[in-house]
């Protein structure tokens, strides 16, 4: 008996070990990648959706630390950074002015240079093969059906507004409103800004504690994401038609191009933005790391605590990193603004939609506002958002939003890498170094939990 | 030699009655009596090629097709052959005329409206959804999202071109069903389609929106040339049904439609719907590789 113990602890301690290290981006390209591919194409088409369903779950598992994470984040960064008797009218000023500016030039950007590389690639500008390849996929999946009863009531249309404004912090939280999250952490974050030190330190104190158990929650959980690969890419590769990922090639290129863009651009960005004294302690540069993660995992949030725990390592001042991390990878959504814009040309393109100058800048504009929208929504439920768009310019939705569906299971990698990439690159511009004072005087533990999980595969490098 | 005479004659009234029993023993109703009389069921059929129901196989020149093997099994019951007579030039005429007693019975994917419950008797043996098939730019032009529940009735409203064959149900059914369209009618099915999907302006006039016909006609559109499903898109109608109907005169109402009915109901197998249709003779709609 006291044997075999040690044994079969030594067996599960291998296999949970080596979750982590397939982790590791180079693991994810090298084994998981060809794994699940091949495995997709070995499993019969029917065992298809159970492999999407545990993959989901999983994906369910990742989100689960996100909302405490925001919400703790949020409202901490935004008490430091508001709070009258720590900071002054300029530093806060500051801070806001280059946030507002870098986001905005960020989203400019990221609309521009996805609208540059479409013009380039012409998705949507199809062969007759491929066109005949999605003519064939539509067949039955876009039919219009008058008069059937409807298996959903419908929604009562609010204003847009009304998805933001938040209701009751604890309901929106566990019903999974982010944006709601998001704009009432802000207004408590402020609130207890305007507090005296002694009165709000409690709250500080625990929504700290909560952070630090999201973030090493985050990390517990993130041991999944190999399996969450494996599912997901094994399910869609069974199901998905090759036909339509090659016939909307150049769509998936101009995704992909969009990103590696992105990812030059932010270590651009990041060398620009950074002495080379906070740069001395890098092995890596940080940036690839956030890339490699985002893409690997297909979330962006991901990136968050490697984000976080780099900028401050540095020097930056830590309730700056926190609010312009956590704010802009959750408002900005920049993978959904170069994902749409693309995607608003490809339709422009399928439906010999002309594109004039004027046209471009209402694809631009459109690109922005779809994708910000997209805020709070993950994976393939971020797509619909171009139907707006689409709309607008009065071409077909649904044909899009089918063929859009149906390769989503690849191009979600990209969409987080670009997220991810471009929010580091809005973090370095608008966050600055923390005073000496500060340096010496960390306030909470966090750092030393993410150290303590600083030899975890998060950090690696492929 | 009397009792052998006798006995010869006996067998050989034996055999004639084995052999010919329909004929010797006629039958009481009067129109199916009729038609044993003559030995032959007169089917009308339109005058057009509508595959898989009717039309004329480019091979042999016969005539094929499920309409006409329905015709062919009720011939076969009643013990006859069957004859059919496609000279009528419209539907609306071949119902006029199976009302007047120039056919036993009129079948053919034949419509069901108050204009042809004047003229003839319906049996139905059909349930097939209404359709369109229609410019997916004319579709986003409504302004209204397909799965929006007021879709139907904006689309219902809506001001667009409406073609189909001329003199049909359809032309009755579109100044019903669609108040604000206009209804453009053409000689046969597939001018009409030409008119969508290949248009010219000079032969076609000004472009249609949509056109409009059963399910099991709209949908073999798509999928003989699916490249056709990037412009238009199938539109079916689950509140519409056109309830496809043999029509029989008022005699043959009388004495047929029993004989008629339990043919459908045991043969046939019920009222078939247009997904058992489509679903039965796919070969006929599989997409084509071209």
């Amino acid at each position: 008996m006291t044997a075999t113990t040690p044994s079969e602890k030594s067996i599960y301690q291998r296999i949970f070990a080596i979750l982590p290290l397939l982790r590791k981006p180079r693991n994810f390209f090298f084994y998981i990648l060809p794994f699940s591919i091949i495995l997709g194409r070995l499993i019969p088409p029917s065992t298809a959706a159970t492999f999407n369903d545990a993959g989901v779950a999983m994906v369910q598992i990742i989100a689960f630390p996100a909302i405490p994470l925001v919400l703790t984040a949020v409202m901490i960064s935004i008490a430091n950074i508001f709070s009258v008797s720590e900071r002054s009218r300029e530093d806060r000023f500051r801070f806001s002015s280059r946030f507002v500016v870098s986001l905005s030039i960020a989203l400019l950007f990221g609309s521009v240079l996805a609208l540059l590389l479409s013009l380039y690639q012409a998705p949507g500008v199809l062969s007759p093969d491929a066109k005949l390849s999605i003519g064939r996929f539509m067949l039955d999946v876009t039919d219009i059906r008058v008069g059937e009863i409807p298996i959903v009531e419908s929604t009562v249309n609010s204003l847009w507004i009304a998805n933001i404004i938040p209701s009751n912090i604890f309901a929106d939280a566990s019903s999974g409103q982010t944006l709601k999250v998001i704009s009432g952490s802000i207004l408590a974050g402020l609130a207890i800004s305007r507090l005296k030190r002694d009165l709000t330190q409690p709250l500080i104190t625990l929504l700290r504690s909560v952070n630090t158990i999201s973030v090493q929650l985050l990390y517990i959980v993130l041991n999944l994401a190999p399996l969450v690969l494996i599912c997901l890419i094994a399910g869609a590769v069974s199901t998905i038609n090759a036909e339509i990922v090659v016939a909307l090639l150049n769509f998936t290129i101009c995704v992909f191009l969009t990103a590696v863009a992105s990812l030059g651009v932010s270590r651009l960005v990041f060398r620009r933005f950074t002495s080379s004294r906070e740069r001395a302690g890098l092995n890596v540069n940080p940036v690839d790391s956030i890339f490699l993660l985002s893409l690997s995992t297909g979330s962006s949030m991901t990136a968050y605590p490697l984000m976080f725990q780099t900028l401050k390592s540095m020097g930056r001042d830590e309730s700056e990193v926190e609010a312009s991390a956590s704010l802009s990878l959750l408002i900005a959504r920049l993978g959904n603004v170069t994902y749409n814009v693309i995607a608003i040309i490809f339709a422009l393109n399928l439906y010999d939609v002309a594109l004039t100058p004027f046209r471009l800048a209402e694809v631009a504009a459109l690109g922005i506002v779809t994708g910000i929208s997209a805020a709070g929504l993950t994976g393939v439920a971020t797509v619909p958002t171009i139907a707006v768009a689409l709309l607008y310019f009065q071409v077909p939705a649904p044909p899009v939003l089918v063929l859009l569906l149906a390769i989503d299971p690849i191009l979600t990698l990209p969409r987080a890498a670009t997220t991810g990439v471009l929010a580091m690159s809005i973090s370095v511009i608008s966050s600055v170094r923390s005073s000496p004072a500060s340096d010496s005087n960390p306030s909470d533990t966090n750092l030393g939990l993410l150290a303590q999980s600083s030899d975890d595969s998060v950090f690696e490098v492929g | 030699m009397f009792r052998l005479l006798l006995r010869f004659l006996l067998t050989a009234l034996c055999a004639v009655f084995l052999l010919f029993p329909l004929q010797v023993c006629a039958a009481e109703n009067s129109f199916i009596d009729e038609i044993q009389q003559r030995g032959f069921l007169k089917v009308g059929l339109p005058p057009y090629n509508t595959p898989p129901a009717y039309y004329l196989d480019p091979g042999s020149d016969d005539l094929q097709g499920y309409d006409v093997d329905l015709a062919t099994g009720l011939a076969e019951k009643l013990g006859v052959d069957v004859q059919f007579d496609r000279s009528s030039t419209s539907f609306n005429e071949l119902v006029q005329r199976v009302g007047a007693d120039d056919f036993d019975i009129a079948i053919g994917k034949l419509g069901l409206t108050y204009k042809r419950l004047f003229d003839a008797f319906p049996i139905q043996y059909l349930s097939f959804r209404h359709a369109l098939l229609a410019d997916r730019s004319f579709i986003s032009s409504l302004g209204t999202d397909p799965d929006d529940p007021k879709f139907g009735d904006v689309l219902r409203n809506a001001k667009m071109r409406v073609g189909s064959i001329e003199n049909s149900t359809w032309e009755t059914e579109s100044r019903a069903n669609f108040p604000n369209a206009e209804f453009v009618g053409f000689k046969n099915w597939s001018a009409a389609k030409k008119a969508l999907t290949n248009h010219d302006a000079k032969s076609d006039g000004p472009k249609i929106d949509a056109i409009y016909r059963d399910a099991t006609e709209i949908k073999p559109i798509v999928y003989e040339k699916p490249v056709l499903s990037l412009k238009f898109v199938p539109i079916l109608f689950d509140d519409i049904i056109d309830r496809k109907s043999i029509y029989l005169s008022e005699k043959g109402k009388v004495g047929f439609s029993d004989f008629l009915d339990n043919y459908l109901k045991r043969e046939w197998g019920g009222i078939k719907s247009d997904k058992n249709i489509l679903d039965d003779f796919q070969a006929f709609y599989l997409p084509s590789d071209s």
